[in-house]
């Protein structure tokens, strides 16, 4: 058995446009699967040119609401990903963990800065 | 029943115009609407997806639309970019490579969607050059709002979508439509809060608010695409029920439209001959990310 697991965007996805939220829901399936199995994977952004919020939160976002960020901080890493593709990956990362942190009383704040800004 | 058309621009007036003709045709059912088109001597291409959506909701109900009076100079914009064929004229050439063809997508058809966007305009020599930099960016940014429309329209009417690229002003413009349930009433049934159609649209815009199912976070792409248009230079209008936003040099503006669109527009005007670059100053390492 190999140390670790890769998966291809481009290979799950079928094309270098990674951007429906039902294309991120296959590869969310098969990083679920190999954190619940406590594997460690590797997700590759090779010939991917495309990529959106939207693919990034069905792919890899709503892990949050089922993996600690330690587990996936120590099972996940991504490889030939661009600068920018990072950049967005980070943001969805980072937007996803406050999500689930607080999903209770996340839309209550723009309520406060709505009443703020009138 | 007979509607006249005024020139149709990418604006609040139009907007309007358009959320009017289907607020006097929304009970026709069997009907023939006559859409007379004499006073139309301008129409912005990209607003083919406006004015088609609506058209398409007419046919639904079995209506017969025959659009009379065109104006030649409109006539050969519209069909150009395919448009008037879906009634009953001849598509021509385009010769010049300026338009990117009206087109009706299901909400499934993410793939297809993203063959369009590559044929029609990515890989298309007569386009503008870009920066490779910006191409993405705007590629990423127009599957962001088509994606939006997925997730969020709840719409079985489809999504609709043109573009028209002006060399002369070194602008692209593309507007994506949806017939579904619109920003107010999604944000009411996901937060049970009760915003003007305006602030709903606001609401939207925000980092991190989404209406999505509870597994899944969002709120990314429309702040992400503001973001894309701020630095830019172009514009961004967004209409959904009777809610109009505008975001242009970096300042918003809301307005309430009289009657409401049957769901949401999300119009873009990008600056082809834009240099700035996107790449942060910082470098982002891959071990940093989680």
């Amino acid at each position: 058995m190999s140390e670790k697991i890769e998966i291809s965007m481009f290979e799950v996805v079928g094309s270098s446009l990674c951007v429906a939220s039902s294309d991120g829901e296959k590869i969310f399936e098969r990083l679920k699967t190999t954190l619940e199995a406590d594997r460690n994977v590797v997700l590759s952004f090779h010939n991917v040119t495309t990529l959106t919020s939207a693919f990034l939160n069905s792919a890899i976002g709503q892990l949050y609401g089922q993996f600690s960020e330690e587990k996936i901080r120590a099972l996940l890493k991504v490889e030939d990903a661009d600068q920018d593709d990072l950049v967005l990956l980070k943001s969805v990362v980072d937007n996803a963990k406050l999500y689930f942190k607080n999903k209770d009383r996340y839309n209550r704040v723009f309520q406060e800065a709505l009443n703020n800004e009138a | 029943m007979k509607f006249n058309l005024p020139p149709i621009r990418r604006d609040y007036v139009s907007f309007e115009t358009l959320a009017n003709l289907y607020a006097q045709t929304k009970e026709s059912v069997f009907e023939d609407i006559v859409i007379d088109m004499s006073a139309t001597n301008w129409f912005d291409a990209d607003m083919c997806a406006a004015f088609g959506a609506i058209l398409y909701s007419l046919g639904n109900r079995l209506n017969k639309v025959n659009i009379i009076h065109i104006h030649q100079k409109v006539e050969t914009i519209l069909s150009k970019n395919g448009f008037l064929s879906h009634y009953g004229r001849v598509a021509i050439p385009d010769r010049w490579g300026t338009t990117i063809p009206y087109q009706r997508f299901e909400v499934e058809d993410d793939h297809f969607f993203a063959n369009y966007i590559e044929d029609e305009l990515i890989n298309r020599s007569e386009l503008p050059v870009m920066s490779q930099e910006l191409l993405k960016k705007f590629r990423a940014s127009i599957f962001e709002i088509f994606s939006n429309a997925v997730l969020h329209s709840r719409t079985d009417l489809g999504i609709f979508s043109c573009g028209q690229f002006f060399p002369a002003k070194d602008q692209l413009d593309f507007t994506v439509v949806d017939l579904g349930i619109g920003f107010c009433e999604n944000i009411k049934d996901y937060t049970g809060q009760q915003f003007s159609p305006e602030d709903a649209i606001t609401w939207a815009t925000k980092k991190g608010h989404t209406t999505k199912e509870d597994s899944l976070p969002g709120g990314l792409g429309l702040k992400l695409l503001i973001d894309f248009i701020d630095l830019n230079g172009g514009c961004i209008q967004i209409a959904s029920d009777a809610g109009y936003w505008q975001r242009q040099k970096r300042k918003t503006k809301t307005q309430r439209l009289n009657c409401p669109f049957p769901g949401t527009v999300v119009s873009i005007e990008i600056k082809t001959d834009d240099p700035h670059t996107y790449s942060l100053a910082s470098e982002l390492k891959a071990e940093d990310i989680f």
